[in-house]
């Protein structure tokens, strides 16, 4: 949505046609537009229980609402589709969302007049979609098709010219990996869980988008004003010097404490993938657009058997845990890998690494064959290598990797649940592990978002050492009533010091504004812009006068459309569950770490974990039984209309399963 | 460049490719945030990712002496220049 338009762009792949569907402001508004509305045009769209990577599946690509406007880090892109990850034994599959920044695609379709782009069908051979002023044009791709991810990006942007921004997909999404992801301008990936394989099921190989219009706001001088305002506080933020020096490649000082997987001391881990070996290879800082925290990262491997390999991306904290989980010793062997992932394949390095490291360690202890096919599942570098590369072309076991940990467990017998890093929902592993990182609200929302990744929604309760005073005065800027924030703020026996539970409802609210409008979950993450501020951005763009709690529930209203969608699909609270090896106490070489809450005031059991869903569901308004939606919730948030006839909520499908 | 008030002078290596320049540069001009319309062209170098602005020097007018290129940009790739109104040589 710019100043006075929304404009959908749909695109039948099927039928080869495309068409453009303008909106009227006040059926947009109430979603803030962006992936707000995408959303909605999804819940009125998408039929129940399609199969993700077949044709009836639809995929929406939203730039955020401030997009192309000169204000902090507003650059991201949300991706909303079924994702193919298996995610419960009778397979069932959420509808998710992902979100990623860049510096020419988002921009490059509202430039082209796109503020969002709906592929429906599948094209009858592979394509590329060209989004350029005032249409899209189907291509052939066929070319293309089993070329990696960095060289058809290079491709396309030398054709289309340097401000073309590209969203392309590798071989392991041509080949319907369910974890495979897109990766956009080269930088960025999005939507680890399958993204890239519905891409691959539509025969979309890439899409590339550039244009020549301008962005307008309603009040151009309010809106440049605050803008500058908070380019400043930005600015003059007193760690931005080291921030910018490395990026993503900064922090180890809190990463080696927050995501250690406790199979090596501590100081061996330093000296293997520390900070020092990060200076080793990185190369240059890259911002995404608007951004003065610039955070991509461009590296090159310093000599070895991969010397002189060059990436673009951020490869040091995946490297850094699935290293030491597989006892890889050499950094530069696990940065391969993340370069061949986000510059071939596209498969993703988290799940595909920790499946191979549940099944080499499995063979090892005697509990699955070492010998698979041909395939000698040893532990060690060249193994995992060898299995990396056959899941992204569903070779031999790599079919079964390529299926994910559901799929594991039928072949092998073996419970995802005994996986011992970070855990298991819904069919996907956590990127971290809630005991050495504390069960803090990313943790929750873990459990609670339909698609279980952080999807953008970090606060400071996501930064070790931090006070209840800071996380307090954050939250005071969401326009939340005086009695939420003591709800939120009032301890109970099974909370620690404030209530995670109620905390993460409304940190996902304002996850669901952040991606609508399209601010990078940075600045909330280092406390630098609040949701105040972006309610004033807002307004100044849409010419709308709308305040922090009116911004926030509409990001509520967001949360609750996408809740529906999933409880279509079946997803109820007993999928919303803390894997097993949360309770299970960590040994590690510096003594034993079990799960704490933030300030380290108790050990956590499952029970507690239990009552603080009670609370999320409590706070907002759901059933606590199952976790989905009242009608009395819907009716309040306007949503009336996914109520169904018979007087039931839709939602009540998912009892019914 | 040069003008009676001071100089624009490009830090090629500073610049992390944002874009805030180009979005800062067409809003000064046409009240709307469009790099296809600004001054700037921020070059690309695909082996590296690595860009730098360069300004169209016929489109360019200093913002009469107050660019707003340089005040968008937080990376110091853009920096202005007075210079002094008298020159004293020998
Ligand atoms: S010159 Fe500065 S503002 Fe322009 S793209 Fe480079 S870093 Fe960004
Ligand atoms: S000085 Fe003004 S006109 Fe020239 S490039 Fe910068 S913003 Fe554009």
């Amino acid at each position: 949505m710019r100043a006075g338009t929304d404009k959908t762009w749909f695109v039948d792949l099927t039928a080869g046609k495309s068409w453009v569907e303008e909106s009227p402001l006040d059926e947009v508004a109430p979603y803030l537009g962006g992936s707000g509305y995408g959303w909605r045009l999804l819940a009125d769209r998408l039929p129940a229980r399609v199969d993700p990577l077949g044709p009836e599946n639809i995929v929406v690509l939203n730039p955020g609402v401030l997009v192309g406007t000169r204000t902090v880090g507003a650059s991201k892109l949300t991706a909303i589709t079924k994702f193919p990850t298996v995610a419960s034994a009778d397979r069932r599959f959420f509808v998710g969302s992902c979100t990623s920044g860049g510096r020419y695609f988002a921009l490059g379709l509202r430039q082209a007049g796109c503020d969002r782009l709906v592929l429906l069908g599948k094209a009858p051979r592979p394509v590329v979609l060209a989004i350029r002023d005032g249409g899209v044009a189907i291509e052939d791709a066929s070319h293309l098709w089993g070329k990696g991810i960095d060289e058809v990006s290079r491709h396309l942007v030398k054709q289309e010219g340097p401000d073309a921004g590209v969203l392309v997909i590798g071989t392991g999404g041509e080949k319907l990996v369910r974890n495979a992801l897109a990766i956009i301008d080269r930088t960025n990936s999005l939507g680890r869980g399958g993204l890239g394989a519905v891409l691959g099921s539509k025969n979309v190989k890439a899409i590339v988008a550039r244009g020549t219009g301008g962005i307008r706001v309603a009040d151009p001088a309010r809106y440049d004003a605050l803008s500058t305002e908070l380019v400043s506080r930005v600015a003059a933020w007193p760690r931005r010097a080291h921030w910018i020096k490395l990026g993503l490649a900064a922090g180890w000082d809190t990463f080696k404490h927050t995501q250690n997987p406790g199979m090596w001391p501590k100081e061996r881990w330093d000296d293997l993938y520390g900070e020092a070996k990060r200076m080793e290879s990185l190369r240059s800082v890259i911002a995404c657009t608007s951004c003065p925290l610039s955070c991509r990262l461009r590296w090159e491997i310093p000599g070895g058997q991969f010397g002189g390999e060059t990436g673009l991306g951020s490869p040091y904290s995946k490297s850094a845990t699935s290293g030491q989980l597989l006892g890889i010793e050499d950094d530069r062997k696990m940065i391969h890998l993340v370069t061949q992932a986000n510059s071939l394949t596209g498969i993703d390095f988290y799940t595909t690494t920790r499946i191979i490291d549940f099944l080499t360690r499995m063979a090892e202890e005697g509990r699955i064959p070492r010998r698979q096919g041909d395939v000698d599942l040893s532990r060690g570098y060249e193994t995992v290598e060898r299995l990396f590369r056959m899941t992204a072309d569903r070779e031999g076991i790599g079919d079964v990797i390529a299926d994910g940990w559901y799929r594991v467990e039928e072949e092998f017998g073996l419970d995802p649940q005994d996986y011992w890093y970070a855990g298991v929902c819904k069919g996907i592993d956590f990127i971290y592990d809630a005991r050495p990182s504390r069960f803090h609200p990313l943790m929750m929302t873990f459990l609670t978002r339909p698609r279980p990744h952080h999807g953008g929604s970090h606060t400071r309760t996501n930064s070790r050492n931090k006070t209840l005073e800071e996380f307090r005065e954050q939250v005071a800027h969401w326009g939340l009533s005086a009695e939420t924030l003591e709800r939120i703020f009032t301890a109970a026996p099974y909370t620690g010091k404030f209530n995670v539970g109620r905390y993460t409802s409304h940190m996902e609210d304002m996850m669901q504004v952040k991606n609508a409008l399209g601010i990078c979950t940075i600045y909330t993450y280092q406390a630098l812009v609040f949701g105040d501020d972006m309610a004033r951005l807002y307004s100044a763009a849409v010419g709308e006068e709308v305040g922090p709690g009116e911004l926030i529930r509409r990001g509520e209203r967001i949360s609750n459309v996408a809740k529906v969608l999933n409880v279509r699909e079946g997803f109820t609270r007993l999928d919303d569950r803390a894997p097993d090896v949360w309770f299970r106490p960590m040994n590690t070489p510096e003594g034993t770490i079990e799960m704490e809450d933030y300030f380290q005031t108790k050990v956590l059991t499952r029970e507690d974990v239990e009552r603080m869903l009670d609370d999320y569901y409590d706070e907002r308004g759901w059933t606590r039984e199952l976790g989905i939606p009242t009608p009395e919730a819907l009716e309040g948030l306007g949503l009336a209309d996914l109520i169904d006839g018979s007087g039931k909520t839709r939602t009540e499908t998912g009892r019914q399963r | 460049m040069e003008s009676g008030a001071g100089r624009l002078v490009v830090w090629r290596d500073r610049c992390r490719g944002c874009r805030s320049c180009q979005l800062a540069c067409s809003f000064r001009k046409t009240g709307e945030y469009n790099p296809s319309g600004s001054a700037i062209v921020l070059e690309r170098d695909l082996a590296t990712e690595k860009t730098a602005p360069m300004i169209r020097a016929l489109s360019c007018d200093l913002c009469g002496g107050r660019p707003a290129c340089v005040e968008a940009c937080t990376y110091g790739a853009l920096t202005f220049e007075l210079l002094p109104r008298i020159e004293v040589r020998y």
